[in-house]
């Protein structure tokens, strides 16, 4: 205690050791996962996202939609996430690997948004084409804001601008991400429930 | 010396007639002033956001004041702007009490403290601007992490020098948390910074070290600093020893020893692998060590011979006492919450904004305020402006605290368990937790007001204060 090398030594070793222990540990355990096929021999999952769904995600983070909407699917023994329907499966560390910054999130205010993309868009394949059921989920964006008391109906996101400039575009990106945001696959690590 | 104080009367003020700034003294005065001023503006600009961020759930909008925008930015303004300057201000001025340290390269603090808010200025207005990211308390752009990490040294690393060329022997417990503090924040940071932003880890680890990060600035920095001040000024305004003070050292090491484990317990149920998550519920209770001693000592002193009502009488240990209770309640509400049948109620629920606003305003900031009571008129010379002021400042934010952090617990708790039974549909659960949206309106007017009350009575008494003695008395 009276010699501040010792003191120093001892605190760097009480954060070297969660350290080593928690991230570098985890990082040797996790660092390798990649895509994998739901089947031998099928497509991979993650699915790598369309370049509209990337721009999509930076304005997610811009806006800073993460205050209110987290990404993972607990376990059912872990709360009721697959029993309410946000997913099919508890998320998996593997659904993560092609997110260059993970938007896990820490509070629901809003609904859970991990398996958005599949929640919200059962519809056949091929009724609507993709950009048409980006358009339409840009639309009820705001009306699910308005509906929940929130009060921010991200109407700029939306309507024209006082120019009279109408730009849409990141709505569209923004459902487009939201789209693609899906866990509905067979993972090594979980599988749906059947 | 202070058994003759009533309530709201100010602490600590030199005896009249006796040379006002000792040299130690005399020379931090600048930076200390700088901080505290920083800190204390920072402090209204996220009480205001507060209130915007409270008004935001009833019905504003627009781009710029996104209710994520204005969360962020007063979380990082009331952490960074608010807790960091404000102790950045008080462990100097423990370190040169304790060790006698003279200060001479002041600029260099003064210098830091320009980059440091500077930075944070950059910072917030990146945040409005959406220039932001989805990590918290990382939120700001990733080019602020180094300037904030240079600041930092600037501003904060003179307690390990000072502790390092003391010129006696004895060392005590404030000294230890102190230079803990300093020591590991910087370390932590860069380390988060580089593996969540600038080199991100792959996909969930970086979630693992976020969580690792924020338990660090929280307990290690905020928290020891915090408990160094406690240790300082419980002793030396009742005029007695702490009880079971040889239990400090261990105190100290099972703090810092466990405190960087408990950061993975909020990622209970998250796609982290389950040793991960376990680990953060022993570290969690584990934790509780530390906890109890760290209650045997303080409110051990407390208890002996009337000590609670001295304390209240007390403006400075008023609310250092009320800080120190809050911090055993932590603890202990930090461990039982960390085990999985809790934890998966209140998951994602306004309970672990609760739990945060109990360690950074009822623990941490409470412990500024009282320290701040005490240290502004020995270095300023002069009184608090008004009595009225101190005790609005005290009823206003003690209300507010108890107020807006049992409804974040009692409402998280609440809605988790409507959450909890699938039947109850996600509607129904948000319009019952819309009541503290009403509440946290009540409570941010209430925070507001105490912090102008605390602002106008510094603010008065920093512009009162003659110029300070450049040669004080010498001790």
């Amino acid at each position: 205690m009276q010699n501040p090398k010792l003191l120093i030594a001892g605190v760097f070793l009480t954060v070297a050791l969660p350290f080593g222990a928690l991230l570098l540990s985890s990082q040797v355990q996790l660092g390798d996962l990649a895509p994998a096929p739901e089947e031998e021999g099928g497509a991979l999952y993650p699915a790598t996202v369309p370049g509209l769904a990337v721009q999509g995600r930076d304005v997610y983070t811009s806006l800073g939609c993460i205050a209110c909407h987290t990404q993972q699917v607990r376990p059912s023994g872990q709360g009721s996430d697959i029993a309410r329907g946000y997913g099919d499966r508890p998320s998996v560390a593997r659904d993560y690997v092609l997110q260059s910054h993970v938007l896990l999130g820490d509070r629901r205010i809003g609904p859970d948004l991990a398996n958005y993309g599949a929640r919200v868009a059962p519809t056949p394949k091929g009724t609507q084409t993709e950009p048409e059921k980006a358009a339409a989920l840009a639309k009820s964006l705001a009306a699910v804001h308005v509906a929940i008391h929130h009060g921010n109906t991200f109407a700029f996101l939306y309507e024209a601008d006082a120019k009279g400039d109408f730009a849409p575009e990141r709505a569209d990106a923004l459902a487009a991400y939201l789209l693609s945001l899906r866990q509905d696959y067979n993972s090594p690590e979980a599988k749906l429930k059947k | 010396m202070t058994q003759d104080n009533r309530s709201g009367r100010p602490q600590g003020r030199p005896s009249p007639g006796e040379s006002r700034l000792s040299r130690v003294e005399a020379q931090l005065r600048g930076p200390f002033l700088l901080f505290f001023v920083s800190a204390v503006i920072w402090l209204l600009v996220a009480s205001v956001l507060g209130l915007i961020s409270a008004l935001q759930l009833r019905g504003v909008s627009g781009e710029v004041f996104t209710f994520g925008h204005v969360s962020a930015a007063q979380h990082n303004l009331f952490i960074y702007g608010w807790a960091f300057n404000a102790f950045f201000a008080i462990n100097l001025w423990l370190t040169s009490q304790l060790g006698r340290f003279e200060l001479r390269n002041a600029w260099l603090v003064s210098l830091g403290a320009i980059i440091w808010n500077v930075a944070l200025t950059y910072g917030a207005l990146s945040i409005f601007a959406g220039d932001l990211n989805g990590f918290s308390l990382l939120e700001m752009p990733r080019t602020v992490g180094p300037v904030l990490a240079v600041a930092f040294l600037l501003s904060a690393f003179w307690p390990i020098v000072a502790y390092a060329q003391r010129p006696t022997g004895h060392s005590f417990a404030s000294q230890w948390f102190v230079v803990g503090a300093s020591f590991v924040f910087p370390l932590a940071y860069l380390l988060a910074q580089l593996l969540v932003l600038w080199n991100p880890a792959s996909g969930v680890v970086q979630a693992i070290a976020h969580s690792w990060f924020i338990q660090n600035l929280l307990l290690l920095w905020l928290g020891g600093s915090a408990l160094a001040a406690v240790y300082y000024f419980l002793p030396k305004v009742l005029g007695r020893n702490i009880t079971g003070y040889y239990l400090a050292s261990v105190a100290f090491w099972t703090f810092f020893l466990f405190a960087g484990w408990t950061g993975t317990a909020s990622l209970l149920g998250s796609p982290i692998p389950v040793w991960v998550q376990s680990v953060g519920v022993v570290g969690s209770a584990m934790f509780l060590v530390s906890v109890i001693i760290t209650a045997i000592n303080f409110h051990g002193t407390l208890s002996t011979q009337s000590g609670w009502s001295l304390a209240w009488n007390s403006t400075t240990l008023r609310f250092i006492s009320l800080g120190a209770v809050a911090f055993t309640l932590y603890g202990v509400l930090n461990a039982l919450f960390s085990f999985r049948g809790f934890n998966a109620v209140v998951r994602f629920t306004s309970f672990s904004a609760g739990q945060e606003q109990l360690l950074t305003y009822a623990f941490a900031s409470m412990v500024i305020f009282g320290s701040a009571y005490f240290i502004l008129p020995r270095l300023t010379g002069s009184l608090w402006p008004s009595t009225k002021l101190v005790h609005l400042h005290f009823w206003a934010t003690a209300i507010g605290a108890l107020g807006s952090i049992s409804a974040s617990l009692a409402v998280g708790w609440q809605s988790g368990k409507q959450l909890a039974d699938p039947a109850v549909p996600y509607a129904q659960v948000l319009t019952a937790s819309a009541g503290l949206a009403s509440a946290s309106l009540i409570f941010a007017i209430l925070f507001l007001v105490g912090h102008v009350a605390f602002a106008l009575n510094a603010f008065g008494m920093i512009l009162k204060s003659s110029a300070p003695a450049v040669e004080g008395r010498h001790d």
